[in-house]
């Protein structure tokens, strides 16, 4: 049995990992300028007409978990599916680790191998689970590692069964996920997204589909992840109690720019700026 | 005229022949209709440009012409072309081929049901676009379509009875045959009638299944 420990030291080792890539300098183009793990440069994203996001420049540092918040509509979930590659910006640059996903260094377009190894590092937790209904619970867990990473099947097998055990549904390995609450579906997910090793983490809205007593159980699995492992946490949510606990920093969004961003302690108790207060006002009531 | 018992008996082998070749022609046929119908389908969604163009030229050219001037033209025409395909091969590939486009319009519809989501998800896993049609897409098609084409493979078995008109020995041929040879219609084309009824039993009830299984 693989006990909570065995779990940290995992991702310690995975942080390691990534740490040991960044000194090797020649990895990376941009490898002797300061490393984030992920960056926005003047990203402006439109649909049609209406222009969702408004050069936008973020960046996280790796292992920083760093909180999006903000009205309805303001662009959060935007952010995360650009970085996701999930829709391409209008405008500007977005880097993992030094390495654009968008162009090479020729600004030129990359190739589906070259957009697939730089946006490996990335992965992404989203509201309705997404599990794939009509595979297992470790059939969705291995599909990933044994096509993608070419993990033998033993191994996969057990990597997702020490992902399983840490997020309590080691017992539901063979259940399909329509058999789960969803609470239960959304922590599978999670894990799905971990025996990835990610070096960022997107979580969208995640327990935003869940009653509240559900919402604890993943968040809780959330707070284990931001606190034992080094992985950058880029997240998306209305748990206000919850953003403050986790994050790093927060960003407040408002119509597609950051309007102020710091420490939770600042944000929460002395925000800056107008519309944060406003905001934070409108949700701290309910 | 009376019902012969006699006659029945002695024409029983006949059909009998006649319900082989219906089989394999429906089964050769179904499979390269749920296979092309399939492959047309996938064409349709990667494709944005030529592939797409030449699905839709398929579809049309193959859901509006009948099937008795497509048989036709494959089994007088090409001979004159100086090409000869003997009769039962043509009637499986143009049966195969005409359910293929009908078959592709039901897979085309139960891609559509399935969420973006899923294909998100797909992109957050990196997973390779062949991966992604091979283990997800493909079977949740399948899965999603399978009552839909049931039906179309029970209309294609009861349409492999056009395949008498290029001689092929299906069940409607054998008893066309033998009501011409004996100038007795009624038992033959009696016992046809009743023997596709009874073939499309088994059909009825894997649908009923489904139907129960999604209720
Ligand atoms: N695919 C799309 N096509 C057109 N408009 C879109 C699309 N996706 C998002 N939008 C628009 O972009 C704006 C920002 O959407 P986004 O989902 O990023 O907001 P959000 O901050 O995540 O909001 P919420 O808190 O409600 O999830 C919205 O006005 C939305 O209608
Ligand atoms: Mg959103």
């Amino acid at each position: 049995m693989l006990s909570a420990t065995n779990f940290s030291q995992q991702l310690q080792f995975e942080s390691n990992a990534v740490d040991d890539s960044m000194d090797e300098g020649g990895a990376a183009p941009h490898a002797k300028k300061m490393m984030w793990s992920i960056e926005f440069e003047k990203v402006s994203k439109s649909f049609g007409s209406h222009q969702v996001l408004v050069d936008l420049d973020l960046q996280v540092r790796p292992g920083e978990k760093v909180t999006l918040i903000g009205p309805s509509g303001s662009g959060k979930t935007t952010v995360l599916r650009l970085a996701m590659t999930l829709a391409k910006p209008t405008r500007g640059d977005i880097r993992i680790f030094g390495e654009s996903i968008l162009f090479d260094a020729d600004k030129k377009g990359l190739s589906a191998a070259q957009e697939s190894r730089i946006r490996r590092r990335c992965g992404m937790v989203f509201q309705q689970y997404n599990l794939f209904p009509h595979l297992t619970v470790l059939q969705n867990l291995i599909l990933a590692p044994t096509t993608v990473l070419r993990q033998s099947k033993a191994q996969a097998v057990e990597s997702a069964m020490v992902y399983l055990r840490m997020v309590g549904l080691q017992d539901k390995a063979r259940s399909y996920p329509a058999q789960l609450s969803g609470g239960q579906q959304q922590r599978i997910a999670i894990a799905r997204a971990l025996v990835m090793k990610p070096e960022i983490l997107l979580l969208d809205e995640i327990t935003s589909a869940l009653d509240p007593e559900l919402a604890g159980e993943v968040l809780d699995v959330v707070r284990r992840v931001a606190h034992e492992s080094r992985v950058s946490l880029l997240i998306v949510t209305h748990e206000m109690r919850f953003a403050r606990e986790v994050s790093d920093r927060i960003a407040v969004f408002d119509r597609g720019s950051i309007i102020e961003q710091g420490v939770p302690e600042k944000i929460f108790t002395q925000p800056e700026n107008e519309r944060t207060r406003t905001f934070l006002q409108s949700v701290l009531d309910h | 005229m009376t019902w012969d018992w006699a006659f029945v008996i002695k024409i029983l082998p006949a059909l009998g022949i006649g319900v082989w070749y219906t089989v394999v022609v429906t089964a050769a046929a179904s499979v390269i209709a749920l296979g092309l119908g399939l492959a047309l389908a996938i064409m349709e969604s990667v494709s944005k440009t030529y592939g797409r163009a030449f699905v839709l030229f398929w579809l049309e050219l193959f859901r509006g012409v009948p099937s008795l001037v497509l048989l036709y033209f494959c089994f007088y025409v090409l001979p004159q072309l100086g090409v000869t395909v003997p009769a039962i091969p043509i009637g499986i590939v143009v049966l195969g081929v005409v359910y293929a486009a009908y078959c592709s319009e039901v897979y085309r519809g139960s891609l559509i049901t399935i969420q973006g989501e899923l294909r998100d998800a797909c992109v957050a896993l990196h997973l390779r676009s062949y991966t992604k049609w091979r283990r997800i897409l493909v079977p949740l098609m399948a899965q999603r379509a399978a009552p839909a084409l049931l039906n179309y493979v029970l209309s294609l078995f009861r349409e492999t009875a056009v395949l008498f008109a290029i001689g092929v020995p299906v069940l409607m041929g054998e008893a066309n045959d033998i009501g011409y040879e004996h100038f007795r219609y009624l038992e033959p084309y009696t016992l046809a009638g009743a023997i596709y009824l009874a073939m499309n039993l088994p059909f009825l009830y894997v649908l009923s299944r489904f139907k129960d299984k999604h209720a």
